[in-house]
């Protein structure tokens, strides 16, 4: 008998490979890294960034008419209107003011501006841009409380057709404010808080609106109008306790808030009711243009190639039948693509960065220089808080743009449709959005993967400021994180569905 | 190079992806028009007379998408023989080159136009309906006026002209994401970059030399003065500049190793 010979089976001598997820993104980083096509376009994203940054920087309107005012600045440190007819005597320490105001008519009978304001102030002196708080009523939004421009605070209704009554007190640095519809039940409306006021300061009656606009939006035809408004507004009952010394009529700041200041701004006095009648504005100033965000407008047209890259990070797999390979080297293919996807955001977002700071380095200056008057613009470095948001997220957008085509990539396997779709979807509307309906741009500015540009606005919005939103102006229905958001859940519900796809289809 | 035209026109016939684009060419067409005219009303005119919407332009904005859907179809009738190698068995069939690129580019450009007449024919009868809906007076939307037949055989054209450009250039590029990336930046990144250009010599120069915007300028029936470019001059400038894709194209094709 002869003992069946044993048959040892055939053993690596190498260590078992480990197939964990940093050996998946070290394959798809190699794959990306020894591709030179891939390169070239990842280096032809920032260069296009760049370079339309440039022109759009460098092809404004030069003709700068050299006026260098300086605007006035508010107590926060930003550029205010502060222009109005200003009633006034002085009130040394505490105090307080008293006044009934009567409704608010505009221009010729018209009514006037929802956010036009009449009513009482506390104001360090009749310098624009002194620090103050002030109650007021205004024809839309009720009564409110303001203070150092950007503080607004709300309080009741206001009947439409009768007279109310204000008051504000002083009390050190703290202020309060009081309504009343008859002159004898008093509510608080609430207190605020003034910083650096001197002892005496000058308590008085104020009117203020900001401009009328007018929108008309046809297709292929636009135009928005702005001029002047005019508010009047009649005082009675005036009085200041602690006040001392003669009543004066002044008119403080003029000029300021693009130049849009009537002559008409007067004050007159008879048997005891003050008239006054304005058309400049108090409240903090927002310029029409948002600097930061139009050096970093080459993003836009910059994001074409990575788009490109971002479908062919896929599709060339299918073309060339590698993806035969990564899924046999990598059975679990949700991983691979969640691979693909970190690398390809990685690399993306590194070029978006280099991209961004060059742009916003080399255009912001020139940009602000070309400014009718750059000091309405506030001067800003790539360290403060709203700037470094807007870099930064401009390459978290590019990243999530590439993301968004590799998952539209992986679900169509398409090359030119996947391209074409994102491509389109991205930059068509920059053609065709200034000539859609305000209600319809709006929509598509909030619901499709373009909110995310919204990250790139840096100016301030205020709630006690209307301001048009236009599209061809940059203006995004939503804030900066929402809209980026926005971006990113596109990119994450299409690439778990891409995931999906990919287990559940033959490669 | 009758058997070349069939040879090709068997080639596009018979991949399902010239069906899916050309019915997208129309639905897309059909769709952005219908939003567009959809959202306007007459109410927004000052008044009835002074309402100087160029109602046909507007039923005709659908083109910007149906467009992208020309281009790709017109890139891949090229890319995808190099994509698949099938260039290979076409220029064994078919030695001319020349005849080669003729054939493709007749075949090509025939199928956009007959998607094209399609297209615009469908969004002016749809643009018709709705505005008339809108309170707009359908008299100024009669197909056999002038101006109105000039913006429609314009469009056809124009479209017809994407194909070729698109063609020319996918012969330049050979791959299938760096064709359809180029035609794209050429009729999508030029006219945006209008609105991010703050000179206005600049946006002025680039609405006349960019292919979509100078291209499209023929749609204008109201208001000729304010367009940047006459309407035939404008798509005279596109025609250049699908002759000069196409001819870059040709001239590559012959002296390069497929």
């Amino acid at each position: 008998m002869t003992t069946p010979p044993t048959v040892t089976p055939y053993r690596s001598e190498l260590p078992p490979a480990r197939d964990g997820f940093p050996q998946l993104l070290h394959a798809e980083w190699t794959k990306l890294r020894t591709v030179r096509r891939w390169s070239l376009t990842l280096l032809a994203c920032v260069v296009i960034t760049v370079l339309v940054s440039l022109l759009s920087a460098y092809s404004g309107s030069s003709d700068v008419s050299g006026d260098r005012t300086p605007p006035p600045v508010g107590p926060h440190g930003g550029v205010v209107s502060d222009s109005f007819p200003f009633v006034h005597r002085p009130l040394t320490g505490d105090g307080s003011i008293t006044a009934r105001v009567s409704p608010l008519t505009g221009r010729e009978e018209r009514p006037a501006e929802p956010w036009a304001k009449a009513g009482v102030v506390i104001k360090e002196s009749t310098k624009a841009g002194s620090p103050y708080a002030a109650v007021m009523i205004t024809p839309g939004h009720g009564v409110r409380l303001q203070s150092g421009f950007t503080h607004d605070t709300a309080g009741g209704t206001v009947a439409r057709d009768r007279p109310h009554w204000l008051r504000l007190t002083r009390s050190g640095e703290e202020f309060t404010a009081y309504e009343s519809a008859d002159g004898s039940s008093w509510e608080k409306v609430g207190t605020t808080r003034v910083n650096g006021l001197p002892e005496t300061a000058q308590a008085g009656l104020f009117v203020a609106t900001p401009e009328e606009t007018m929108v008309q939006r046809q297709f292929g035809s636009n135009s928005v109008g702005g001029r002047p408004a005019r508010v009047t507004a009649a005082f009675d009952h005036v009085t200041v306790d602690g006040g001392q010394g003669a009543w004066r009529q002044d008119t403080v700041g003029g000029g300021a808030g693009g130049g849009l200041r009537g002559p008409q701004d007067s004050s007159t006095e008879k048997s005891g009711t003050w008239t006054l009648t304005g058309s400049g504005n108090v409240a903090p100033y927002t310029p029409d243009v948002d600097i930061t965000q139009q050096s970093l407008a080459g993003a836009q047209i910059g994001l074409i190639p990575l788009v490109a890259l971002g479908v062919l990070f896929i599709t060339a797999e299918y073309r060339r039948g590698m993806i035969l390979t990564t899924l046999t080297a990598s059975p679990r293919r949700g991983r691979v693509l969640v691979a693909k996807a970190v690398v390809l955001a990685g690399v993306s977002f590194v070029a978006g960065l280099v991209a961004a700071m060059l742009s916003f380095l080399l255009s912001e200056p020139e940009l602000r220089d070309r400014m009718p008057n750059p000091l309405f613009h506030p001067d800003v470095a790539l360290t403060d808080t709203p700037v470094l948001r807007a870099v930064v997220g401009t390459a978290v957008l590019l990243a999530a743009v590439a993301v968004l085509a590799l998952a539209l990539g992986a679900i169509l396997r398409n090359t030119a449709v996947a391209v074409t779709l994102i491509v389109v979807a991205l930059v068509l509307p920059l053609v065709l959005l200034s000539g859609l309906p305000i209600g319809t741009a709006h929509w598509v500015m909030k619901l499709t993967p373009l909110a995310g540009f919204a990250v790139q606005r840096t100016l301030p919005q205020y709630e006690h400021v209307d301001a048009v939103c236009l599209p061809e102006n940059g203006c995004y229905p939503q804030g900066p994180w929402a809209g980026l958001s926005m971006l990113c859940l596109w990119a994450v519900a299409l690439l778990a569905v891409a995931v999906w796809r990919l287990g559940r289809r033959d490669a | 190079m009758r058997g070349a035209l069939r040879a090709e026109w068997t080639k596009l016939r018979t991949v399902p992806s010239t069906w899916w684009l050309l019915s997208a060419v129309s639905a897309l067409t059909w769709a952005l028009g219908a939003v567009a005219t959809g959202a306007v009303s007459a109410d927004q005119c000052p008044s009835p007379q002074e309402c100087h919407e160029d109602t046909v332009k507007l039923s005709l904005t659908g083109i910007w998408l149906g467009q992208a859907a020309v281009a790709a179809f017109g890139v891949l009738a090229m890319s995808s023989e190099y994509g698949t190698g099938t260039i290979q068995a076409t220029l064994a069939a078919v030695p001319g080159r020349g005849r080669v690129l003729a054939a493709k580019a007749a075949v090509v450009t025939g199928a956009a136009l007959a998607a094209g007449m399609l297209a615009v024919l469908g969004s002016l009868l749809a643009g018709r309906f709705i505005l008339s809906g809108n309170g707009f007076s359908s008299a100024s939307l009669s197909f056999f006026e002038g101006p109105v037949l000039r913006a429609a055989v314009g469009t056809v054209l124009y479209l017809g002209l994407i194909a070729l450009l698109s063609l020319g250039v996918a012969t330049v590029v050979r791959d299938t994401a760096g064709a359809i990336t180029t035609v794209l930046g050429l009729l999508y990144a030029l006219p945006a970059l209008v609105e991010l250009v703050g000179d206005e010599k600049w946006q002025e120069r680039i609405r006349e030399w960019a292919p979509a915007s100078a291209g499209l300028a023929v749609q204008a029936t109201k208001n000729l003065d304010s367009v940047p470019i006459g309407p035939w001059s404008g798509l005279a400038v596109l025609g250049a500049w699908a002759g000069a894709g196409l001819l870059a194209g040709a001239a590559v094709f012959k002296l390069r190793d497929a």
